[in-house]
């Protein structure tokens, strides 16, 4: 039975950095991930990180710029946390190694991005999470002392002891299909978001909500389930996402009629508007005739300079040329809003530290909450790092203060048992599991998207209630120990259905339109009955829904204008 | 939508059928629209058909790096090739081989496989990549805000950073299937990208001991495999050469693989001559110089002597005309001021040194300075994406 | 069809077989060839990795005084078409850059132009078959080589990177030889080797690397049945023929596998005869391929 004092599951940016974060601290860290660190997903994010460090701006506009874009649902103590703190992150970066790119004088340069009063976003041509993770990765390398890698391990469940305290994780090595239980004294969620419960999404298949859904199983709170991103810029039917940094760098928005269409909706911020009225904006344009036929519009990247192109967004042009088929440097190139990120996740506080006694949770599992109900564009990568450090100096504190806990022998039981049922269920009658992920990822495509209303979302709810039955029954073909990913598809589908139903009650349960939640059925903003967090936690075997208030320090909600 | 077929190499280590027992082949038909991938492909067989198949992939869009494998012999990302092109592509090859028009996947090469298209990695290409020292050495303690850089060596190694460790370097790579322990193209273009960055303090140390390890930089035998692999235009091998250039030209180091020795005589031998003498060759890149030849290397006596036999067998059949081609000097001269020309083209182009850098000006270069002077195209009413 | 000709270095060096049966090859096919003999070495890319500029400068000076004669270059050796066509590149990149090494070059009172369709420069592979064409070969062919079971050796540098080479617009200049072979009567034998590496470059450097990589490809040719190999590249005859004793001692096994310069073969279907193309000068023993054609005629 493994041991280690900080146990991380994840290995994208916030995993990295709060195991780094807690080696640093001298403790024993095991960083668990269900694909090689370097595949994770925090790769995705193109456009770059924000921080405050340029002498003419402020964490202050920083801050106020994302509480804005969270449409006032952010908690105010923990933005104000994570942009003090992005400058200093930032320089830390830098120092071990990201290829941040430079101004004309050798400095770190910045670029514009959406809902931002300043450039300051920060970059490495259009691959910065990349380059960031790579180099984190690098980092895992020169501390392998402290730091044990299980590389290609998938963990099914967190194990918690008899008094609600997190004690560890049962983790299935892919490579030979054993089961083994780790254990720990601080336990750190880093595993993701839940992006494949929608289909199309720009999220990898492996964002399956699987730590959102462990965390829940075992007693933690999940808050904002019900925002969820729609980036505005992904390409038709295969979801794939075009940076905003195209966006950042001048590119346009343009209808079917050539039209630049943000002039009506955000006139001061046009295409730079935060992401949920970007979103919005297009969707209305699609809905109401002005778009292509194939249900889309125009990104036109063409006025910017090649050069600049070349150099910036390099990344998109090799989307735009092996995924579309276009040139973007030389034609405007057809998008939509898909679906992105997760807003939401496990209730954290502002060290990481969820419901559950040493169970922690870092980056976009989590819900800390400095998104609300819309996360600004290159804040992602940010929240990552700031939390994801701030998790892995918290759990190593932790873990010091304390011994390990006892794990149930049960546990590890009960988890192979687990999987032989799946492996052992017939053909006959049962459901493809493919086939149920389908359904789901239309579903919820269709149903809790851009625009919501009761009817759409009571029927989605109806339908997940249902593939959850039919995934008890789901049956897989392989049979095998090594490297069987059909046992761990039925495990994820299950994951990703826990993740859509509470997403669905909290979206049902918001009767109110604020960020990305828009409720056509109750189109405005309500400050008195919803300026407050949706929660839902497992109650017996059913989610039950709670509030908890949304803090405020010195930010009062204002009208949301761009 | 069009109907494909995929003829996958598969391996089921645990399978029990007398048929299914070491590596055999397996086709699919899927139906899927052509500019979809091979990788939704395999995964639409997957799905629908065989949950065993097993393949590596998690974002589909070529940034993850999980599904490198060879499709129809080339290694690629099986989620970056278009069914569509890679049906051409079979088609083409079946045409002109008279087999079926197959679109053929198989498991990376150089590496072990663990089962169906997934290989083992670890083993292989982490360890090299491991032997690099991949992480920034900078010398003494960091500045208080951030170094100060020239902005254009941070987009210099993006061509290096923009790697996704996806191994399709390491699978094609020729030199590694003679020479196991070759260091290779990823590992080594991670190596550049610490090279080229102008905060890590430890730029000789890495050069001398990556032109000094005999699976090293000198271990690339030049075939462009990797830089056709790469789906994000890493171009590994380019990388491999300014290392070289860097050690041998830059930093003065004299590698024990005769790398540079060998480089620099074939430089002095243009220039004297114009044309490549190679018994001259031969005879400086082992024992350069006046000094080489007084105090010859072991290694260089070794290559000397080593290289005997070919000549002898050369002579006899007349290959090498005379016995005197084989002494340094008596070889054909550019007629006229020729050789002086190219005289005078050494003594500028080792003067200025420019390297021009495609990857930082673009690949269309010029073409793309004027372009930006033409007016952007209209929207075109026409959809662009299918 | 009259072509300015760039013979390389190793034609008129440890190959010379194959600067003479080019000659006796082009004059039956009726190409008129106008040796560039004041040109010099196009580096092989060793030159290159020492100076890129340096490169570049010497093979402008070799595309200028192609543009002199005001006809298309052709080379004969993969190698030389591989690091001709990456300074190219470069050359035609960057107007300033050009200037820049045209400024170098004036002293001898030459200038590479970049020419509106791009400056012409291709090996007598990619010539005979897109310029030449397969059908004028056909039908100069007076002995077909019937029998003659024939395993292609292209050369890394006519290969990839892919790009740069072309090609875009012929995509099927990776299966030339095979059709060349064809076109000559001969029966093209499938095996590993086809495009791979010959090792040639590291044969000062990593001499075990290098043959094993020519020893295993002849091997595998060997067990494919091939009679002989051809190859366009004299860089590659070096390894794979004046190499073989070599190569198989590393390989440990026997081989003894002829390998012809792609004119030679071209040469044997025009009927001339073995020893007029320079066979008995190589390494590998080319007997079982004389006596074939032997028998044919």
């Amino acid at each position: 039975m493994p041991e280690h004092d900080v146990l991380v599951i994840g290995a994208g940016l916030a995993g990295q950095r709060a195991a780094l974060a807690a080696a640093e601290k001298g403790v024993s860290v095991g960083i668990i991930s269900k694909v090689h660190p370097v595949r994770s997903h925090s790769n995705a994010a193109q456009g770059g990180i924000n921080a405050a460090l340029d002498v003419d701006d402020s964490w202050e506009s920083h801050a106020f710029d994302t509480i804005k874009g969270s449409d006032y649902l952010g908690d105010q103590d923990a933005i104000e946390v994570m942009c003090r703190e992005a400058p200093e992150e930032l320089l830390h970066l830098e120092h071990i190694g990201v290829t941040f790119h430079r101004n004309e004088k050798g400095e770190l340069g910045t670029r514009a991005f959406g809902g931002a009063s300043k450039a300051r976003t920060y970059y490495v041509a259009d691959i910065t999470g990349q380059a960031i993770m790579h180099v984190l990765y690098e980092q895992l390398m020169k501390y392998s002392e402290q730091i044990d890698r299980y590389e290609e391990w998938f963990t099914t469940d967190l194990a918690i002891d008899e008094e609600g305290r997190c004690v560890g994780a049962v983790t299935r090595n892919i490579k030979d299909g054993t089961t083994e239980v780790f254990k720990a004294k601080s336990v750190i969620l880093a595993s993701g978001g839940n992006g494949q419960i929608w289909q199309p999404t720009t999220n990898a298949l492996i964002c399956t909500g699987d730590g959102i859904a462990m965390a829940y199983r075992a007693g933690a709170t999940l808050m904002d389930m019900e925002m969820i991103q729609y980036h505005p810029t992904t390409l038709a039917g295969k979801g794939f996402l075009i940076t905003e940094g195209a966006r950042g760098e001048g590119a346009h928005l343009l209808n079917a009629k050539g039209e630049r269409f943000m002039e009506k909706y955000a006139p001061n911020k046009m295409e730079l508007a935060s992401r949920d009225v970007v979103s919005r904006a297009e969707q209305t344009e699609i809905n109401e005739g002005r778009g292509f036929p194939d249900g889309t519009v125009a990104l036109d990247v063409t006025v910017v300079p090649r050069k600049r192109i070349h150099e910036a967004l390099r990344e998109i042009v090799l989307v735009g040329r092996d995924f579309a088929g276009v040139d973007i440097t030389r034609e405007p190139i057809h998008i939509k809003p898909g679906n992105h990120y997760t807003m939401g996740g496990v209730k954290t506080d502002i060290w990481g530290r969820t419901n559950v006694p040493g169970l922690y949770a870092a980056g976009e599992v989590a819900c800390v909450s400095v998104h609300g109900g819309n996360r600004l564009g290159a804040n992602s990568l940010l929240d990552t790092l700031i939390f994801g450090r701030r998790s892995g100096e918290d759990g190593a504190q932790h873990a010091k203060g304390h011994g390990f806990g006892q794990v149930s022998r049960t546990v590890l039981s009960d988890a192979e048992a687990r999987v032989d049922a799946i492996i052992a269920r017939k053909h006959e009658g049962g459901r493809r599991v493919s086939e149920i992920k389908a359904e789901l990822g239309k579903t919820m495509d269709e149903k809790v998207a851009v625009f919501r209303d009761e009817e759409g979302i009571q029927s989605a709810l109806e339908i997940v209630q249902r593939l959850k039955e039919e995934a008890t029954s789901a049956y897989i073909d392989d049979r095998g120990t090594v490297f069987n990913q059909d046992v761990l598809g039925a495990i994820e589908l299950q994951n990703m259905l826990e993740n859509a139903e509470a997403c669905c009650m909290a979206a049902l349960e918001r009767k109110e339109s604020r960020g990305a939640q828009y409720r056509t059925d109750y189109p405005e903003r309500n400050d008195e009955e919803w300026l407050k967090h949706i929660d839902v936690s497992m109650n017996g075997e059913g989610p039950e829904i709670s509030y908890s208030p949304v803090t405020i320090t010195d930010w009062q909600p204002q009208e949301r204008t761009y | 939508m069009s109907a494909y077929t995929l003829k996958v190499r598969r391996y089921q280590p645990e399978a029990e059928e007398d048929d299914k027992r070491g590596a055999y082949w397996e086709t699919f038909d899927v139906e899927l629209d052509p500019t979809l991938s091979v990788l939704d492909g395999l995964l639409q067989a997957k799905n629908d058909k065989d949950g065993t198949l097993a393949v590596r992939c998690s974002c589909r869009a070529a940034i993850c790096g999980s599904c490198g494998v060879k499709i129809n012999g080339q290694s690629t990302l099986a989620c970056k090739t278009q069914l569509g092109e890679a049906a051409e592509e079979a088609a083409r090859m079946a045409r002109n081989g008279g087999g079926e028009a197959e679109i053929v996947v198989e498991p990376m090469g150089n590496m072990p496989v663990i089962k169906d298209l997934v290989t083992d990695m670890e083993s292989t290409h982490w360890t090299k990549f491991r032997r690099v020292t991949p992480w920034l050495l900078p010398s003494g303690p960091p500045p208080e805000r951030e170094y100060i850089v020239p902005a254009e060596s941070m987009v210099d190694v993006t061509q290096s950073v923009a790697c996704i460790q996806c191994g399709a370097c390491v699978s094609s790579c020729l030199s590694m299937e003679a020479d196991p322990d070759f260091i290779g193209p990823a590992a080594l273009a991670k190596a550049y990208r610490f090279v080229g960055d102008p905060r890590d303090g430890q730029t000789t140390e890495r050069l001398y001991d990556l032109a000094n390890d005999p699976h090293g930089m000198y271990d690339c035998t030049h075939c462009f495999s990797c830089i056709d692999a790469c789906p994000k235009g890493v171009a590994p091998m380019n990388q491999i050469m300014r290392l070289r250039r860097l050690a041998g030209d830059d930093h003065g180091i004299r590698d024990v693989n005769n790398g540079h020795n060998h480089e620099m005589a074939f430089v002095k031998n243009i220039k004297k001559k114009g044309t490549l003498d190679e018994s001259l060759l031969l005879q400086e890149s082992y024992a350069p110089g006046v000094k080489g030849k007084l105090m010859p290397r072991v290694s260089a006596i070794k290559g000397l002597l080593g290289s005997i036999p070919t000549a002898i067998r050369g002579i006899k059949t007349g290959k090498m005309r005379s016995v005197p081609k084989l002494i340094p000097g008596v070889h054909h001269k550019l007629p006229g001021d020729a050789q002086g020309h190219v005289e005078e083209i050494y003594e500028r182009a080792e003067e200025s040194k420019i390297q021009l850098n495609l990857y930082i000006i673009g690949e269309g270069g010029e073409e793309d300075h004027a372009a930006e002077e033409v007016e952007p195209e209209s929207v075109s009413e026409e959809p662009t994406t299918a | 069809m009259k072509l300015a000709y760039w013979p390389g270095c190793v034609s008129r060096g440890f190959t010379p077989e194959l600067h003479g049966s080019m000659a006796l090859s082009a004059e039956a096919l009726g190409i008129e060839l106008v040796t560039l003999d004041r040109a010099n070495c196009c580096g092989a890319g060793v030159i290159a990795e020492h100076n890129q500029e340096l490169a570049d400068t010497l093979n402008a000076r070799t595309f200028a005084l192609a543009q002199e004669t005001g006809l298309s270059m052709m080379n004969i050796c993969s190698t030389c078409q591989g690091a001709q066509s990456e300074c190219q590149e470069r050359l035609d990149a960057d107007s300033a850059y050009r200037s820049h090494i045209n400024d170098t070059l004036s002293g001898e009172g030459l200038a590479y132009t970049k020419d509106k369709d791009g400056f012409t420069n291709k090996n007598f592979l990619w010539l005979l078959v897109e310029d030449y064409g397969l059908d004028k070969l056909a039908e100069k062919v007076k002995r077909p080589l019937e029998g003659l079971r024939v395993g292609p050796f292209y050369g890394c540098y006519v290969l990839r990177p892919k790009t740069r080479l072309g090609y875009d617009e012929f995509p099927d200049r990776d299966l030339y030889l095979e059709q060349v072979i064809e076109v000559l009567g001969g029966q093209v034998v499938d095996y590993d080797g086809a495009r791979r590496c010959c090792g040639f470059p590291v044969i000062t450097m990593n001499k075990e690397t290098s043959l094993r990589q020519a020893g295993t490809h002849v091997g595998d040719a060997i067990d494919a049945g091939a009679d002989c190999l051809v190859t366009p590249c004299p860089l590659c005859h070096l390894n794979l023929d004046m190499q073989q004793p070599e190569a198989a001692k590393v390989v440990g096994r026997d081989l003894g596998l002829a390998v012809l310069h792609l004119p030679q073969l071209v040469g044997l279907a025009l009927g001339f005869d073995p020893k007029q193309l320079g066979m008995p000068k190589h390494i590998a023993s080319t007997i079982a391929v004389e006596d074939r054609v032997s028998a044919l005629a």
